[in-house]
């Protein structure tokens, strides 16, 4: 008879919020950064085989799909740089009230979006 | 552990159309969640047409017409009606609230009512709270004074009282804890918004003396730290109080205090 009692539905029915979104967001973009600083190190450690391994790595970067992989992980980085200022304040008690985390969390979102593209400029201009 | 899709028992199938039988030409569709234990299948959802000319304006009112003059075999939970006792909680339109304080008005296109997220079904919108209210004794609510004599008044300044306020109003209608994702995942060990709130309710109220004990009791990485923020709780709560502050102020207080 226990077994046989059906669970009631939940994430799928449940509406998202921002500050779920800005949450789950936070946790995937971590995972990301993991993966993108993993890769990362080895992109540097592979100059040690020579001007061959460099040369393919940057014809690949300069493709479309290598374009979009650096687009996503410097929006992945700045994502979860904000998200992190958002959680920090928040472990100090702070912006607890409902309207103020729906505020940072958009901070969060657009906030991220203009880091990406500052980021992204920055690096193709002055680097 | 995360598991996102429902088991197989736990599908929700299309269910019975119960059409409008007043001729109101004001009608808005209506889709409860069902599940009858006696008949073994899957739960399903019924769809009503109600008669929106001749109801009240919340939620409990759609529930209550519905049960009196369409289908009398719905089984909800419900009591005072003014969202004092919190036997109505249940998930309206994709958030929970109590149904006695929801205005239907605010919900738009069709009405969508589910029991509460993640809990086992017993029948239709009521939901198994049991884990629940086994986690709240958990955390002994209840003023502990070994020190004072039982015949004795127990002072409290203003000040110290004034800390309770956003505590004590807690109905344990559990809006909040079956709103948590964190909760959904790990019901069996976090102890979920509803819980902590009242545990921080007696952490910091100045007359109990078992305030070290009560922190170290409940500064557990599964018990405490599964709280992650996501805020689901606290835009949940239909008395406006906010359990994730409270959380927050519970980790604080082990991240100052030497325990």
């Amino acid at each position: 008879m226990e077994s046989k009692k059906p669970l009631s539905p939940h994430i799928q029915i449940y509406r998202w919020h921002i500050s779920s979104l800005v949450s789950i967001s936070h946790r995937i973009t971590g995972i990301i950064n993991i993966i993108a600083i993993t890769l990362i190190c080895l992109w540097v450690s592979s100059l040690l085989l020579g001007e061959n391994t460099y040369e393919t790595i940057n014809l690949f970067l300069s493709s479309l799909m290598g374009k979009f992989i650096i687009l996503g992980i410097t929006w992945s980085f700045s994502f979860q740089v904000l998200s992190e200022i958002r959680h920090l304040i928040m472990d100090l008690g702070y912006g607890f009230e409902l309207k103020i985390t729906k505020i940072t969390g958009l901070l969060v979102i657009f906030g991220s979006i203009i880091l990406t593209v500052i980021f992204y400029l920055v690096g193709k201009n002055f680097i | 552990m995360v598991q996102i899709n429902l088991s197989k028992n736990s599908q929700v199938k299309k269910g019975k159309y119960f059409k409008d039988k007043t001729g109101s030409k004001n009608l808005r569709k209506v889709n409860i969640y069902r599940w009858d234990p006696s008949s073994g299948d899957n739960p399903r959802i019924d769809t009503y047409e109600v008669d929106m000319d001749n109801c009240p304006s919340k939620v409990l009112d759609i529930l209550n017409k519905i049960k009196n003059e369409i289908d009398s075999t719905i089984a909800y939970r419900r009591s005072c009606a003014h969202g004092v006792c919190g036997s109505c909680a249940m998930n309206m339109d994709g958030k929970n609230g109590l149904a006695c304080t929801t205005p239907h008005d605010e919900i738009k296109g069709d009405i969508n009512i589910y029991p509460l997220p993640h809990l086992k079904v017993k029948k239709d919108l009521i939901g198994d709270l049991d884990g629940l209210y086994k986690q709240y004794q958990s955390i002994e609510p209840w003023l502990k004074t070994n020190s004072k004599s039982d015949t004795k008044e127990i002072i409290q300044s203003k000040k110290d009282r004034e800390k309770l306020d956003g505590a004590y109003e807690c109905i344990m209608c559990a809006c909040c804890s079956t709103s948590c994702p964190s909760y959904w995942w790990n019901g069996d060990k976090y102890l979920g918004p509803a819980v902590l709130l009242q545990a921080y309710r007696w952490i910091i109220d100045s007359r109990d003396e078992e305030r070290q004990a009560r922190l170290k009791k409940v500064a557990d990485e599964l018990k405490l730290y599964r709280c992650h923020t996501i805020l689901n709780c606290t835009s949940a709560c239909p008395k406006g109080l906010n359990p994730a502050k409270a959380i927050a102020e519970i980790k604080k207080m082990l991240a100052t205090a030497n325990i």
